[in-house]
């Protein structure tokens, strides 16, 4: 107990004269800020793209592919492949009683030259409203199947200038827009939507590039893919909907990922050592305060803990300050990479930059720390 | 000079804290270093993307530009080469090993010159329409030699026969690309693999044929380059298509949805922000803690201008070594950030440490120097010397 109220004492001791080291403290703050600043505004770009694509429901959807063709723009999935496909077991249904699934593919237009980014056309079926609950159109009016009409998702609207009036040019001639829709941050607003069999119709497509399964329960997968994998009058590879999510944003958020670890790293390791030598200055400005409180009694932990704790403290407010900027300037502001998102400094992100920071000040204030402990009181009052 | 014994002593008065702040400063300089270099090579893929070349792609349904507009531009006033650009993409017999073949035609000799391939190599091409040849980065990472064969698996259908599988011959290597992916266009990446687009045309699915993804035009004159993207946009209207200049291209690459040379400069920025902090609070304490040292100098003669000398160049004498620590260290780190570069989707120029990045850490370390140096002098010029000396 009388150790813990020297710790408490001594580490409010520390605190206390921090007012008086105010410019010294500064430099542990704002190096921490800096240092947790930029990882957090990298990690935003990850979290936001990654929030994006992968979303709540998708733990219990199910992707169907054409067998060896698993990618988007393919279109081998016969359509007389896919009422077999819907007879799988552990299918949900929808309000309507109809099996909760859609066939559904996509192509990529080229919106404006091509570094400027491209834009994709998702044609789909009756089922695949109402997989996405939250696709509303906020514009004009949905497109009537049967009918040249395309609705443009409300981040490809934004990021092309795309309105109900305008007009998609394909080979076969001009696709009008006639509504914009939104559907809660999923990355199919950054698409056109169309009637998937209109669409297949006019451009020739073959088949379809997948068809997205609503599962009643997680559990039922393998089930679901055992019936897929043995129907002998089937050649398909099925694959959860989570995994095909990481799959397509991992080669995207992977490169910002890594690079943000190493940036933060090689940053963190230059307030390391600035955190190193602060404290060692701030245990020489104390040494005459040490000297007397282990003269006194204090014990040599009490000091030592009191230097982390200081360093520590000072880290943490860095890292609140790096992360409040970050959140700030990057937070909810869009971007586009392959689709429309937000960047995102999650809580997730928060919890990271603070740990970085604690770290970082831990490391940095141990040797300062050691030395604190080491100080003789009969010395460190002589120097003094 | 005289002041040179001065400044080294106040550096290394404190020889731990000296050290810690020389690292500390240094690993500041190099990421300050690695993010200027990154930026650099932005610039120059831009700088080096050439004005007088065109890429002509359909604007909306893509994948499908008629291979029969090439011989229409070719007779556009100011067009001296035209030719057609198809990837093919899929996977090797591993399927996580993706793979793309990039097919050219003969027009590229003239319409894009800066593919790496010697008048021998299409003549090659040629008599082996069924042939490839590979970057050598291509080539190591698949580790082929000549006479290898490479499979290209993709959907069932794709080729006339029904079947999905290509098969292609390794005829030789080429060299990667010297300049940076974005300098002869986007496409042309360390990684790419040259096929012969008469081969395709006539083993791929019906649909499929006398169709590229781009045409690749060459103009006389860079200053045509606008016009003939003009004339070439108006001759086709159905289906649209888009023409850019290549350096423009390079423009939007590093400028379009995360842009690169904004994020590098902002970390940069951070970095030297850091080290301004740092440096700043280790003179003033330097200086605060020798201020009898300082009156002494005064007492003896020394003017506020030699005391601001010495200032400097103490607050100088770390920078700037730190300076060049830093922009050694970057050249470390600019090797991993090409190689996360090519690990992920990034279209990244190769990043590379220039003198001039060097120079720029000077600067910026003189810079902070001087910065530094500030408030100490203020507080010395406000200090009175018979006050210090006698320690009042």
């Amino acid at each position: 107990m009388t150790e813990l109220r020297q710790i408490a004492t001594v580490c409010l001791i520390s605190i206390r004269s921090l007012g008086e080291r105010f410019a010294t403290a500064s430099v542990i703050v704002v190096g921490m800020a800096c240092v947790v600043g930029i990882l957090t505004s990298l990690l935003s770009l990850t979290a936001g793209l990654t929030d994006a694509y992968v979303r709540p429901e998708d733990v219990t959807r199910v992707i169907v592919w054409h067998e060896g063709a698993d990618f988007d723009q393919s279109r081998s999935l016969k359509p007389n492949m896919i009422d077999t496909i819907l007879d799988a077991p552990g299918i949900a249904n929808g309000p309507d009683g109809k099996k909760l699934a859609d066939a559904e593919f996509l192509m990529r237009l080229p919106l404006e030259g091509f570094a400027g980014g491209s834009l994709n056309l998702r044609g789909v079926g009756p089922g695949g409203l109402a997989l996405r609950p939250a696709f509303k159109i906020v514009a004009g009016h949905l497109f009537r199947p049967g009918t040249r009409e395309l609705v443009a998702g409300a981040g490809a609207a934004r990021k092309f200038g795309l309105t109900v009036g305008s007009e998609v040019r394909m080979r076969d001639g001009s696709w009008p827009i006639v509504g914009i829709f939104r559907c809660g941050g999923d990355i199919i607003e950054s698409h056109l939507v169309g009637d998937a069999n209109t669409v297949m119709a006019a451009r020739r497509f073959p088949g379809f590039s997948q068809v997205i399964v609503q599962l009643l329960h997680a559990q039922a997968y393998p089930k679901f893919q055992q019936w897929l994998l043995e129907n002998p009058s089937l050649s398909v590879s099925v694959e959860r909907k989570t995994d095909y999510d990481l799959r397509m944003v991992g080669s995207d958020t992977a490169f910002f990922t890594r690079m943000a670890y190493v940036i933060g790293a090689i940053m963190a390791l230059g307030a390391l050592f600035g955190v190193v030598k602060i404290m060692y200055g701030a245990v020489r400005a104390r040494t005459r305060e040490i000297g007397t409180l282990r003269a006194i009694g204090f014990g040599a932990t009490p000091v030592a803990l009191s230097v982390l704790v200081e360093a520590a403290l000072l880290g943490a407010i860095g890292a609140l300050i790096g992360t409040s900027i970050a959140w700030l300037i990057f937070d909810g502001r869009e971007m586009w990479v392959w689709g429309a998102f937000k960047l995102r400094v999650s809580p997730s992100l928060w919890v990271l930059g603070l740990i970085w920071a604690l770290t970082t000040s831990f490391l940095g204030g141990f040797f300062p720390a050691l030395r604190a402990a080491q100080v003789p009181p009969s010395e460190a009052l002589r120097a003094a | 000079m005289k002041f040179l014994p001065l400044v080294w002593a106040a550096v290394w008065r404190n020889r731990t804290e000296s050290v810690l702040t020389l690292l500390a400063l240094s690993v500041g300089f190099a990421l300050f270093g690695t993010m200027l270099a990154l930026n650099a090579a932005y610039e120059r893929a831009i700088a080096e993307a050439r004005p007088d070349r065109l890429i002509v792609a359909c604007a909306f349904d893509c994948g499908a530009i008629p291979l029969g507009y090439r011989e229409q531009i070719a007779h556009i006033a100011g067009v001296i080469g035209v030719g057609g650009q198809l990837w093919l993409g899929g996977h090797e017999q591993d399927e996580h090993h993706q793979i793309t073949v990039m097919f050219v035609d003969e027009g590229m000799r003239s319409a894009w010159p800066e593919l790496p391939m010697s008048p021998a190599d299409w003549r090659n091409l040629d008599v082996n329409p069924s042939g490839i040849f590979l970057t050598r980065k291509a080539a190591a990472r698949r580790n082929v030699r000549v006479g290898d064969t490479v499979t290209l698996n993709t959907a069932p259908g794709s080729r006339a026969d029904g079947g999905g599988t290509w098969f292609f011959k390794v005829l030789g290597f080429i060299p990667d690309p010297p300049g940076g992916a974005a300098s002869a266009g986007p496409s042309w990446d360390p990684d790419t693999i040259v096929g012969n687009l008469r081969y395709f045309e006539n083993s791929s699915d019906l649909d499929e044929r006398s169709l590229v993804n781009v045409l690749r035009v060459a103009v006389d004159r860079p200053e045509h380059a606008r016009a003939v993207c003009r004339a070439i946009e108006a001759r086709f209207n159905s289906p649209a298509v888009n023409c850019i200049p290549t350096k423009l291209d390079a423009e939007e690459l590093a400028d379009a949805d995360i842009n690169m040379r904004q994020i590098s400069l902002g970390i940069g920025a951070a970095g030297l922000f850091m080290i301004l902090f740092l440096c700043a609070n280790g003179i003033a304490e330097s200086v605060r803690e020798r201020l009898t040292e300082f009156g002494v100098l005064k007492a003896m003669g020394y003017g506020d201008d030699l005391i601001a000398v010495l200032v400097v160049l103490e607050a100088a004498a770390p920078t700037i070594l730190a300076a060049l620590i830093g922009s050694a260290l970057a050249l470390g780190v600019d090797v991993l950030v090409a190689h996360l570069a090519l690990k992920g989707t990034i279209n990244m120029p190769p990043v590379r440490v220039s003198v001039s990045a060097f120079g720029w850490a000077l600067v910026a370390a003189l810079l902070i120097a001087l910065m530094s140096a500030v408030a100490p002098l203020y507080r010395l010029r406000r200090t009175h010397v018979a006050a210090v000396v006698a320690g009042r």
